[in-house]
């Protein structure tokens, strides 16, 4: 047991020391993440203006859920695992795990840990600058239940965002080209995973279609629990066991995804 | 070295492109449709804010659809005639490739910026400016011709403004190799383009309205079409066109005495 940890403690320090080479590409995408903010503060406060509430929510409760949006995603985001993925599927990389006893997935998800490490802890550097700024716009809903709840929460997120950027990498062994792909689908996932606008301002009946699907339990669940846009512990239990399912749902896909594309993998290269 | 010359030199580099795209036909397509998802994503989000209020800085739903569309269109122009050349031109300082330009028969800012183009973004202007049509007919507009080629030209004049802005976002290759990634920084600046100018106050006014002309860009052409010519609008636009294109020019004639082929 303790020798299985070892070697995937290996692996999270390879990829550890590699992502603190980019420390400085992190850091810049976290800054400009939030010139992203100022639009959200431009836009939503235009539209605030003359209107106290907007779907039962103040203009700092909305604004804290984009802030809290953009850090969630630098401390669980799957940025470009997908890629990496396909790239050793292509050019054939991937052989060299199919011969020692090393468990790909277990492989993968050790070097997203560690990325996501130095991301979620980089993101916190432009919080902390322009923490003067923001403050008098962020309003954090201090109940216990939230924390409980939402951590489970944003660790199960933690697993659907690798687990669906595994699945996409996997689609490799199928087709040669998965940027399209991937793309296509970060537009449905920025729309359904709430990162446009908050999911419950949509018409009722999208918003309870929506939490049937993965994409609302990979961002904005968890960020609603924190930033209290839920504000029911029970529905957020609910929401939880539905997650649960999800993430079984993914990872199993990835599971089947592997097994039949090393049938039809031909181990090019290498 | 006249226009008829660089007209040619044009649209051989444009049949190119196409044949290419010909035989690549499903990347065209999923090209063409994660843009039309994304420009989807930006209407729907107006579509949301709206279920939720009537005006947004005194702009009703379908004047900012008008807006939104506008600023589309004057995006998926620049995606499609320049910004695989501008985005490849970076990779290419920066590992000597961009030598290729320099032993071309023309401008090199000429040749590098405008090689490639995208079809699956011209297919897309169609959609932006039916988006713009449309938003048209819901506010009971009847432009003229007059007010049609203003608004033309406003677009014109936006997508050289935009492509200034790409080429000086890219030009500091030439001093910084390792730069990579300033590219996302014009992504970011467009961004704003697609708010109202009335929504911008204070620092965010004196920033992107008239320091970076993004804001302008896209509300001129706009409102325009919804109130008029406005003749101080319509100066202020062609002098900043003016003053930004130079700039680009200068630059990267600047840069590009700098470049030293350097390659790895």
């Amino acid at each position: 047991m303790l020798a299985i940890l070892n070697k995937y403690r290996a692996a999270f320090s390879v990829g550890l020391q590699s992502n603190l080479v980019y420390r400085v590409n992190f850091a810049i995408r976290g800054f400009f993440s939030f010139f992203h903010l100022i639009v959200v503060f431009i836009l939503w406060g235009a539209a605030y203006a003359g209107n106290p509430a907007i779907g039962g929510f103040g203009f700092a409760q909305t604004f804290t859920y984009f802030v809290a949006l953009i850090v969630v995603q630098f401390m669980i985001g799957a940025f470009n695992e997908d890629y990496q993925i396909s790239e050793e599927i292509r050019n054939g990389l991937i052989n060299q795990f199919l011969l020692k006893p090393v468990n790909y997935f277990a492989y993968r998800f050790s070097i997203y840990l560690s990325a996501r490490l130095v991301t979620g802890l980089l993101i916190l550097l432009p919080v902390l600058v322009t923490y003067p700024l923001l403050k008098d716009y962020l309003v954090l809903p201090a109940d216990l239940w939230r924390l409980a709840l939402g951590v489970p929460a944003l660790l199960m997120s933690a697993l659907i965002q690798f687990g669906i950027a595994y699945c996409f990498g996997l689609v490799s062994f199928w087709l040669l080209e998965i940027q399209g792909l991937v793309i296509l689908s970060m537009a449905l996932e920025s729309v359904l995973g709430g990162q446009i606008f908050p999911l419950d301002l949509m018409p009722d009946w999208l918003f309870r279609l929506s939490q049937y699907l993965p994409y609302y339990y990979q961002m904005y669940f968890p960020v609603a629990i924190f930033t209290g846009r839920i504000n029911d512990p029970a529905a957020a239990l609910n929401g939880l066991v539905l997650q649960a399912g999800w993430v079984v749902i993914i990872l199993a896909l990835g599971q089947l995804l592997w097994r039949r594309g090393l049938r039809l993998h031909t181990a090019v290269g290498g | 070295m006249n226009l008829a010359h660089y007209a040619r030199i044009w649209l051989t580099a444009a049949r190119y492109s196409v044949v290419r795209t010909l035989m690549f036909r499903g990347d065209f397509i999923i090209w063409a449709l994660v843009e039309l998802f994304w420009m989807t994503v930006n209407l729907l989000m107006i579509s949301v804010i709206y279920q939720h209020t009537d005006s947004v800085a005194g702009w009703s739903k379908y004047e900012m659809m008008l807006l939104v569309g506008t600023s589309l269109l004057i995006q998926r122009f620049l995606m499609g005639f320049f910004w695989s050349s501008i985005f490849e031109m970076g990779r290419n300082i920066r590992t000597g490739n961009f030598d290729f330009f320099l032993a071309q028969p023309g401008n090199v800012m000429f040749m590098a910026t405008t090689r490639k183009i995208d079809p699956d973004s011209l297919i897309n202007s169609l959609i932006a400016a039916g988006v713009v049509v449309y938003s048209a007919r819901q506010l009971g507009l009847h432009p003229g011709a007059a007010d049609l080629a203003l608004y033309g030209l406003l677009i014109g004049c936006g997508v050289i403004i935009h492509y200034s802005m790409l080429v000086l976002c890219i030009t500091p290759a030439f001093w910084i190799t390792s730069a990579q990634g300033i590219e996302g920084s014009y992504f970011t600046l467009s961004e704003f383009s697609r708010l109202p100018r009335e929504a911008f106050r204070g620092v965010a006014n004196i920033a992107f309205v008239w320091i970076l002309p993004v804001v302008l860009v896209s509300n001129a052409p706009a409102s325009t079409l919804l109130r008029g010519f406005d003749l101080r609008l319509v100066g202020w636009v062609l002098a900043v066109t003016v003053i930004w294109f130079s700039l680009a020019v200068f630059l990267f004639h600047r840069g590009l005495r700098r470049y030293t082929s350097a390659s790895s």
